[in-house]
């Protein structure tokens, strides 16, 4: 009997002691295709790569992006044409909302268990390249991935120590968008300049001091007051790795924001947070057309245009892309790499993960999938097939081509790092919040501003 | 003879077998990392970086950042309202739920459930729901002709807001305090009776003093959740407005996963440790004035 516990002690404890690593084994992401390890056709011809051919051993890629439900499906729908397309590649998604998504997947990058195939933001190749280890240099890959189609301008913005680390997807800018039926109902123009855009603060005020011609986070103030002192003073935020504003020039800027506030042109952050949305598209006030704008980057601005459609207490509002509102003699704002595809650098077929990007962004069927689900193409082919086939969302076509044209300060790569824009307490969010609180006076508030930003920049 | 003398260590050391699992565990995952995070406490390490420099650094920039000495000031704060209002809540509803009341078991249910659904985001949404400038409290306050609180304009009424968010999820609270109120003799209740003792009189002359044990371990456990809390802020208030419920959790969250700067979350998560470990032991210390155990001479 007592030989009978003893030996059920030490089973108990081995199998205790397997159970606890085996809490440390990965669970892995369901497949959409099982595509079988057949020989492919090598159905390279039909790319717009002149080399794309691949071994015919099967190979099984991971592929991950963030975004929504239409973006999902885009996205899986890409994937089924790509296996149908090279039969031996098996392509696994892993995808989700962005909130949460580059936490989890800088660890993932750090620990070498990145995707082989990523969809990242610009800033991502600043912040975890590791010099160039973490993402494989996708000029090695150059005769299955078409690099012609992009400009030499927006691979450079994706180098690190003169590797290629990414390929861009699309560019972006901010863009002024109004609820078009609110601005009527309460019977004044769309702004086109700072007069007007004070005018319909007024405006909005005297119909009801609950609605606001237009509605900004402590990110988007921080957006719009660089957009205002580029407007004015004609110089980037960031030269040379430092601030290149005085802080008289930014204590300006600070003043701006401040007058929006007090001209009723935005809500305090105070009636904002009141409202406990997750984020502005999804505030009542903004489906319900209480406030009536937003400073939106292009490629996300559809989220808000699908919330107005589904205003039940308000049906058949318009959302219209503004017109750039005039704050100076200079043409304010900044363009920026609104996300891009990496591979990792310790991926097992770096070539066929090439060969996806390559296909997402350049092949003609993995376009049209696509279409503008991650905003308008930097790709020239890719452009050309959407123009020729007169695909992608006509709002997002707009206003891509319409701050293309208009904003021509650059970004620096630092002014999205987390130090900076963490919420709550990145610098942007602090300064703002505590401007708007009146806790900090604008010179206080710009001092604090350069001082982030440059301690930051130094780091 | 080999297996004999086998047999021998295995039946002088299977004590030592049975808890080796636990304790390869314990050292895996709670020593090690609490050793090494005090460590790297005293260095910048960056997950991307490793550690370039060791010192003070972290210490320094955490009692002279006015931001962060402010996280704590809220984390404290918080702790302070919200456990003895958690504590009295629950105490309150066991007592009652400890009649004999008609479907009390599912009163009882019903106020564990909160317990249950926790810091998730279904309930983020709901206290969004309810506390917002257009929610159900605002929709009542103007019903009877009240003006709307925007619950959001202050740092109180944010504070309050996630501090009601726990207080709300008071039910495991309450199962340990009503599992103590049937153990109080009924003999107890009817001698005080025959005394002319009221029902409150009886509650802080009987009950009170007979549960101070278990009084002192929810408040020990509620002490050091509520220091830990992270899921009300982050969900609801996003640690807004203006810093006001940006609990030193979040702070350690941010620095940890979203900058990747461990030495400093390290830090932070130490300072954290030692304040817990504080109110810990005075509340140790204390329990010899006013926690009655029934076991010892005298007491």
């Amino acid at each position: 009997m007592r030989k009978i516990k003893q030996w059920t002690a030490m089973g108990l404890a081995t199998v205790m002691a397997m159970s606890l690593s085996a809490c440390g084994s990965g669970k892995t992401a369901e497949t959409t295709t099982a595509a079988p390890a057949e020989t492919t056709k090598a159905a390279a011809a039909e790319t717009t790569t002149a080399g794309a051919t691949t071994s015919t051993e099967p190979v099984e890629l991971k592929f991950s992006w963030w975004g929504g439900d239409t973006r999902h499906a885009a996205t899986e729908e890409a994937i089924k044409a790509f296996q149908a397309k090279y039969p031996n590649i098996t392509v696994t998604p892993e995808y989700g909302a962005w909130t949460g998504w580059e936490e989890k997947q800088s660890l993932n990058i750090l620990g070498g268990n990145a995707a082989d195939v990523m969809q990242i933001n610009w800033n991502w190749i600043e912040s975890y390249s590791q010099g160039g280890k973490s993402f494989a240099n996708l000029e090695d890959y150059s005769d299955v991935l078409d690099l012609k189609q992009f400009t030499p301008e927006s691979l450079d913005l994706c180098k690190v120590d003169n590797k290629l680390m990414a390929v861009p997807i699309s560019l972006t800018g901010r863009l002024f968008y109004w609820n078009k039926t609110a601005f009527d109902e309460v019977g004044v123009a769309l702004p086109t300049d700072l007069d007007s855009l004070y005018k319909a603060g007024e405006a909005f005020k005297a119909k009801d001091p609950d609605m606001y011609p237009l509605a900004l986070g402590e990110y988007d103030r921080m957006i719009l007051m660089v957009y205002y002192l580029e407007s004015k003073y004609g110089k980037n935020w960031v030269e040379d790795g430092a601030v290149s504003y005085t802080e008289e020039e930014v204590k300006d800027g600070m003043d701006f924001i401040t007058g929006l506030e007090e001209k009723h042109v935005i809500p305090t952050l105070a009636t904002i947070s009141g409202d406990m949305a997750d984020s502005l598209d999804k505030n009542a006030k903004w489906i319900d057309g209480k406030y009536a704008g937003i400073f939106e980057w292009d490629s996300s601005a559809s989220k808000f245009k699908k919330a107005l459609e589904g205003s039940v207490n308000k049906p058949g509002q318009e959302f219209v892309v503004g017109e750039f509102v005039k704050m100076g003699d200079n043409n304010g704002g900044f363009t920026k790499i609104s996300m891009a595809y990496a591979v990792a650098g310790n991926s097992k077929h770096p070539k066929e993960a090439a060969m996806l990007i390559n296909f997402l962004l350049n092949d003609e069927e993995g376009v049209k999938i696509g279409s503008t689900e991650r905003g308008i193409p930097c790709s020239a082919a890719g452009l050309k097939i959407l123009q020729d086939n007169k695909l992608g969302d006509p709002l997002t076509i707009e206003a891509n081509t319409k701050v293309m044209n208009y904003s021509k300060f650059t970004l620096d790569s630092k002014f999205e790092h987390n130090d900076l824009k963490a919420n709550p307490d990145g610098v942007y969010y602090k300064v703002f919040g505590k401007l708007s609180s009146k806790e900090l006076d604008s010179a206080a508030a710009a001092k604090e501003l350069i001082k982030g930003v440059t301690d930051t920049l130094e780091n | 003879m080999k297996s004999k003398g086998m047999r021998k260590f295995l039946a002088e050391n299977a004590g030592f077998f049975f808890v080796l699992p636990w304790l390869i565990g314990f050292i895996l995952f709670k020593v090690y990392p609490f050793a090494s995070s005090l460590y790297y406490s005293f260095t910048n390490y960056d997950l991307f970086n490793g550690v370039t420099k060791t010192g003070m650094m972290n210490y320094n920039k955490i009692f002279t950042d006015s931001d962060i000495t402010r996280a704590f000031m809220v984390t404290f704060k918080y702790a302070i309202f919200d456990v003895p209002l958690k504590l009295t809540f629950a105490l309150f509803i066991a007592y009652i739920l400890n009649f004999k009341l008609k479907g009390v078991n599912f009163f009882r249910t019903a106020y564990y459930i909160p317990s249950i659904l926790g810091g998730s985001i279904a309930i983020a949404i709901l206290w969004r729901a309810v506390f917002n400038t257009d929610g159900l409290i605002n929709a009542v306050v103007t019903a009877f002709g009240g003006e709307k609180i925007n619950w959001m304009a202050s740092a109180n009424g944010a504070l309050f807001v996630i501090i009601m968010l726990r207080v709300w999820q008071f039910g495991s609270a309450m199962v340990i305090f009503l599992a103590a109120l049937k153990g109080v003799s009924e003999d107890l209740y009817e001698a005080a009776s025959i005394d002319g003792a009221g029902k409150w009189t009886q509650f802080f002359k009987i009950t009170v003093p007979l549960i101070t044990p278990v009084i002192f371990y929810n408040l020990i456990t509620q002490l050091c959740q509520a220091f830990q809390e992270f899921n009300g802020p982050f969900l609801v208030t996003k640690g807004g407005p203006n810093g006001a419920t940006t609990l030193i959790s979040i702070l350690i969250y941010n620095n940890a996963f979203l900058r990747h700067k461990m030495g400093m979350a390290s830090a932070q998560a130490w300072i954290l440790f030692l304040i817990v470990m504080t109110f810990t032991a005075v509340a140790f210390v204390s329990q010899k004035k006013w926690v009655y155990y029934s076991d010892e001479d005298g007491r």
